[in-house]
């Protein structure tokens, strides 16, 4: 299978060929897996804009109802829902997912494993090209009449599969079709990874000397696949439900409609792990490299990986508590949910004891990497509560478990991020990007984020439900106390928007006049900081790399440097 | 892989022709046999499709010639389909709700609000209705049932 996947490489998109390329062929349909891994990352960072966006309209909504929002004017009902429901879907299917299973792993894993490309390059391109197009379907949808699609980012039928209920008849179809496009292209992409890192890793690259971070996308990979299945023919049925008239999940004519919410969760629990292994992958090499240690128990982190892989799904009916699920499946969710928290929580404690005795550097990279371990934490320490059933039948649809699941997601797919970019900006543009204005990206970033969510966590928990255009109408909701609450989230919202800007023009300077950062900028060991940065096109030059140990080898007792690249030849080990 | 001897795909091709047509005709001559009908449809249009299954996933899929997790990721799908049948059954397969209502319990509150006088509802009519409103789809036809009972 290897040598067929190297001569597919080979073959298939003509490495030897170094001839001056025309810029469509080199940026837009190229097949080499940087800039594929590139595409998919500005097209995601392009998308998390819009989604910041709707997240600002409908927050300043939520603060000063019925006043007119600067950037957009007064905010309607439909609108609201439409625009809730697509920060959901575009900020989970088209930002989580892109930049950090995608664009990562499309980046790091041939670099990481020591290969030229991708087996399958042309797939690959296949992949981005679909996603690009979901995309694109996703943004018609707010254009068409009635607007983007109403019936929150789960999809809950009867709601999402009647246009009398949602009053979005184009934009209900047309999130399926996006979302199902999104899903097809994930596919194709989980496939490339998993078959490159099985197939085409470098010589003498064993098992166990896999860097973290690919180990971590793979199994997210795998994830995925396993777990798409019942999410693609939902979609087909409630499709068929909106526009042919069936009734999978109409109740009145036969139908379940908590059959969907089967179907959506038993993808959509999975779904929080895909997209939280490579955050864990990504910290995993950040904390390593800036503490100068070696990596706690590599093993049990893998082994625990794979636990938490397969437990996950065995708890996505958590989500339906209340939706009117046998009493008794809700023992063995709740039990199994809790479960799930001692992988992770393994997980976690092998980071932070990756940090004792270490030699810390703070980096940007670092501190969001820091960030992410402890931020997630309350995140994930939320999750017990509301894994338990009896807790979760009050607290349920409540903005606690809003600020539960952003406490969860903003480290994976913001925090997470934002320390990859800061930590391969390097690799992937040769230059570094600046320490102090990331430092004064980082606090703007982090501080007003717990600003957003620490008051929505108090409004949960004081009854304050999802999905209210305006809590004006609600005596309980409306006083002046929780009225302030919603009002300083907002306040903290716009000042972490307003601090991306800082991250966006760093990004830009160092793009172009960034300290230049050779090639191992870091003092890593990982394969991908052999080789030049940017790395050339089929990776690593003339010799492919060896590999000789693991990955995370830092502070070796009788080595003069506290770092060895998995490459270097044990000749040179001192005696 | 180029070390491997595929089979000749026509043979397997024509073995799923002839399973095909087994698959169709077992059904179709079963009711002769009686009592034996029932394992015969069973055997012939079940029993068959795993082994075309089979036969499909192993050479069109070339999962006997990769390595082994590939087969491994397979099989793992497929045992998540019986975790999704499993995790889903207790909704699935009593979607009339008979499984998780609690009319014996619903009664006794009836019961203990009327004894302290708390009116419930306007008419004791009204009941069936009301309960069938607050429900939400799913149990729609066992609420409507059991509002039937009562009355």
């Amino acid at each position: 299978m290897a040598e067929v996947a190297h001569a597919e490489v080979g073959h298939g998109d003509a490495h030897d060929d170094h001839h001056e390329q025309s810029f469509w062929s080199k940026y837009v349909f190229s097949t080499d897996h940087k800039i594929i891994g590139f595409q998919y990352m500005f097209t995601g960072m392009a998308m998390a804009l819009i989604g910041g966006y709707f997240a600002y309209v409908f927050r300043m909504q939520l603060a000063f109802p019925g006043n007119s929002i600067p950037f957009w004017g007064t905010l309607s009902p439909a609108a609201y829902n439409s625009l809730v429901t697509n920060h959901g879907t575009i900020m989970i299917f088209w930002v989580a997912m892109p930049v950090l299973i995608a664009a990562m792993g499309n980046f790091l894993i041939p670099l990481m494993i020591g290969c030229d490309d991708m087996v399958f390059p042309r797939v690959n391109r296949l992949s981005y090209q679909i996603f690009l197009l979901s995309a694109i379907v996703l943004i018609i949808s707010f254009f068409v009449p009635g607007g983007g699609f109403g019936g929150a980012w789960t999809a809950y039928p009867p709601l999402s599969a009647k246009a009398e209920y949602n009053s979005t008849p184009f934009g209900a179809p047309l999130w399926l079709i996006a979302v199902t496009l999104e899903i097809v292209a994930f596919l194709l992409g989980g496939i490339n990874f998993i078959t490159t890192t099985m197939n085409a890793r470098a010589k003498g690259m064993k098992m166990y000397d896999i860097p973290m971070i690919v180990w971590m996308i793979v199994i997210a990979s795998i994830l995925f696949m396993c777990s798409v299945g019942p999410l693609i023919a939902g979609a087909v049925m409630l499709l068929f439900d909106q526009t042919l008239g069936t009734a999978f999940f109409d109740a009145a004519a036969g139908g379940d409609p908590v059959l969907w919410q089967h179907l959506f969760w038993f993808f959509g629990h999975p779904e929080v792990y895909v997209v939280l292994l490579p955050a864990f992958g990504i910290v995993g090499e950040i904390t390593c490299t800036f503490a100068r240690k070696k990596l706690f128990s590599y093993k049990l982190i893998l082994y625990s990986t794979i636990g938490l892989g397969i437990l996950s799904f065995f708890v996505w009916a958590h989500h339906q508590f209340i939706s009117g699920v046998d009493p008794r499946a809700t023992y063995l969710f709740t039990t199994t949910t809790l479960l799930i928290s001692i992988p992770v929580a393994i997980i976690m404690f092998a980071y932070i004891a990756t940090l004792y005795g270490g030699s810390i550097r703070f980096t940007t990279a670092m501190l969001f990497g820091l960030a992410f371990t402890g931020e997630f934490l309350l995140g994930g320490v939320t999750g017990i509560w509301l894994g338990s059933s009896g807790v979760d039948i009050y607290l349920h649809d409540t903005y606690f478990v809003l600020a539960h699941f952003h406490y969860t997601f903003v480290p994976i797919a913001i925090i997470a991020t934002f320390a990859a970019v800061y930590y391969w900006f390097p690799k992937m543009f040769g230059r570094k990007m600046n320490e102090t204005l990331g430092k004064f990206h980082f606090w703007g970033t982090i501080i007003p984020f717990n600003g957003i969510f620490i008051p929505l966590f108090i409004l949960g928990a004081g009854g304050q439900h999802r999905r209210i255009y305006n809590y004006q109408h609600f005596p309980d909701l409306a006083g002046a106390d929780m009225q302030d609450m919603r009002v300083f989230a907002t306040i903290s919202l716009i000042v972490m928007l307003a601090f991306q800007l800082v991250f966006i023009a760093n990004f830009i300077i160092s793009l172009k006049k960034g300290e230049k950062a050779g090639k191992n900028p870091w003092k890593a060991n990982t394969l991908e900081w052999i080789t030049e940065s940017p790395p050339p096109h089929g990776n690593f030059g003339e010799t492919m790399p060896t590999v000789y140990r693991g990955p995370y080898e830092y502070s070796v007792e009788g080595r003069e440097q506290d770092y060895w690249p998995q490459n270097e030849k044990p000749e040179s080990e001192p005696s | 892989m180029a070390g491997h001897n595929h089979p000749s795909y026509l043979k397997i091709y024509i073995t799923l022709v002839i399973l095909f047509i087994v698959s169709v005709a077992g059904p179709e001559v079963a009711p002769a046999f009686g009592v034996f009908a029932k394992p015969i449809v069973l055997l012939t249009a079940f029993g068959i499709a795993i082994w075309k299954a089979y036969l499909v996933c192993a050479y069109f899929m070339h999962l006997k010639f990769e390595k082994i997790y590939a087969p491994y990721i397979l099989l793992a799908c497929f045992s998540l389909l019986f975790v999704f049948f499993f995790g889903t059954a207790t909704d699935a397969m009593f979607a009339n709700g008979h499984n998780w209502v609690k009319p014996v319990s619903e009664e006794a509150a009836v019961e203990e609000a009327k004894a302290r006088s708390y009116v419930l509802h306007g008419s004791h009519d009204d009941h069936g209705e009301d309960q069938h409103d607050d429900s939400d789809g799913a149990d729609h036809d066992d609420d409507h049932d059991s509002g039937d009972k009562e009355h």
